[in-house]
């Protein structure tokens, strides 16, 4: 258990993550370790993280998102962020100067469903001339 | 025995001497001239000219008995403003314009001072004083009006720019989870602010997955707009949506260009009718012709 943050697996090796209100996102170390070693330990391949409950997204909150981000693609996870509200978007979009680094999804089921579309095997290569 | 030497009357009294011994000639001579200006045009029906004269003559009275300076935030003088500013609200509501109901304010301070004039006890030295204060009230009153006029004109105009946004940026879903935005004019920071918190909630509440952004009625686009038009792109990606832009015209391309301005990361297409098949091929959807 990792104060802060509720954890949950879904099925189709991804976790759930919602932050709750103690998470502290101006000490990302506190949580980084403790939580790549839950995601391994559930062989999870995607995290979606919930924002459905974080009204605004400031520098410091979005340091966090891109450290857990750079963090999971180290270790061979997908991190997918789903449900940012209209007025947290508008701001971090006005923050950030280029796209973010993770995949976004308007809610937790169109994250499960993007990371099914990631799952899929590729088709295979067509290699009649 | 000797008689007392008469005392000297204060300008509010030769003022109430005035309009007490002329009332009836003085409410005769504004109310045909309220006719004349209010009735002509039919901003004012008879009885209300006629009302608004006595309430006008007993609310000056009222003011001059107040006491023999001006205090301008005394309750009669408040009330006198008051007046003036509910007259003028309710005949600007009935399409007159300022000239009017400035014209008629200086022809009432005429009418005292016109009415002065019969009166030989008044030396210069009050008559002075009197148009002084006279003026002191009537220019008071007439900026009020000014600012009510003003302050108008600024909520017709600020209504009728709200109507402007509302209208150039109609959010529609032309299909389940496809939303149309087409910008018409330029998008300043105030709109871009407005049509995004408009758009970020209709993708919320539609579920909507595709947005196509037209810009065919975008007559100029500079480095502001484009900022503006990338930043409510990257805002859509951000809530989970993907955003299609149509209707770049030669020269806004050319423009773009020249700015910069990198556009390498949003997908655009030409028209809108293009925009819509890059829609409906990210949802999977196909649309093909019927046989019949």
């Amino acid at each position: 258990m990792i104060p802060g943050i509720h954890l949950t697996p879904i099925g189709d090796d991804s976790v759930l993550l919602e932050p709750g209100e103690g998470l502290d996102p101006t000490d990302p170390d506190a949580y980084l370790v403790p939580l790549l070693g839950y995601l391994q330990k559930q062989r999870a391949r995607f995290l979606i993280y919930d924002l459905k409950t974080v009204a605004l997204i400031d520098h410091v909150y979005y340091a966090w998102m891109t450290a857990m981000n750079s963090l999971c693609l180290i270790s061979g996870i997908t991190m997918v962020v789903a449900n940012i509200r209209p007025h947290a978007a508008y701001a971090l979009s006005q923050l950030i100067a280029g796209n973010p680094p993770f995949p976004c999804a308007l809610n937790v089921d169109s994250a499960r469903q993007a990371i099914q579309r990631l799952a899929a095997p590729a088709p295979y290569p067509d290699t009649r001339s | 025995m000797t008689t007392p030497a008469p005392t000297r009357r204060t300008t509010n009294q030769i003022l109430i001497d005035l309009l007490m011994l002329n009332v009836g000639k003085i409410s005769a001579v504004i109310e045909q001239q309220g006719h004349s200006i209010f009735g002509q045009a039919n901003l004012l029906s008879k009885e209300e000219i006629n009302d608004y004269s006595l309430e006008f003559l007993e609310l000056v009275v009222m003011l001059l008995q107040s006491g023999n300076q001006l205090d301008r935030r005394s309750a009669e003088f408040s009330a006198l403003r008051k007046f003036f500013t509910t007259f003028s609200q309710q005949i600007q509501a009935r399409g007159s314009n300022l000239d009017e109901f400035v014209r008629y304010i200086q022809f009432l301070q005429r009418v005292f001072l016109d009415n002065l004039e019969a009166d030989a006890t008044v030396d210069f030295a009050q008559s002075r004083e009197i148009l002084l204060l006279l003026g002191s009230i009537f220019n008071d009153i007439i900026l009020d009006v000014f600012h009510v006029y003003l302050e108008e004109k600024e909520r017709t105009i600020q209504a009728q720019q709200e109507e402007l946004r509302q209208t150039s940026t109609p959010i529609t879903e032309i299909w389940d989870g496809v939303l149309t935005l087409p910008i018409i004019g330029t998008l300043d920071s105030t709109r871009t602010m407005m049509v995004m918190e408009n758009l970020l909630s209709r993708i919320e509440a539609e579920r909507a997955r595709v947005v196509v952004i037209d810009v065919t009625g975008v007559m100029a686009i500079d480095s502001q707009v484009s900022h503006h038009l990338i930043q409510m792109i990257r805002a859509v990606g951000l809530m989970g949506a993907d955003a299609v832009l149509t209707g770049i015209r030669p020269e806004i391309a050319r423009s773009l260009t020249s700015l910069n301005i990198d556009l390498g990361e949003v997908t655009t297409r030409a028209t809108l009718s293009e925009g819509l098949k890059e829609a409906f091929r990210r949802l999977r959807v196909e649309v093909r012709q019927g046989n019949g």
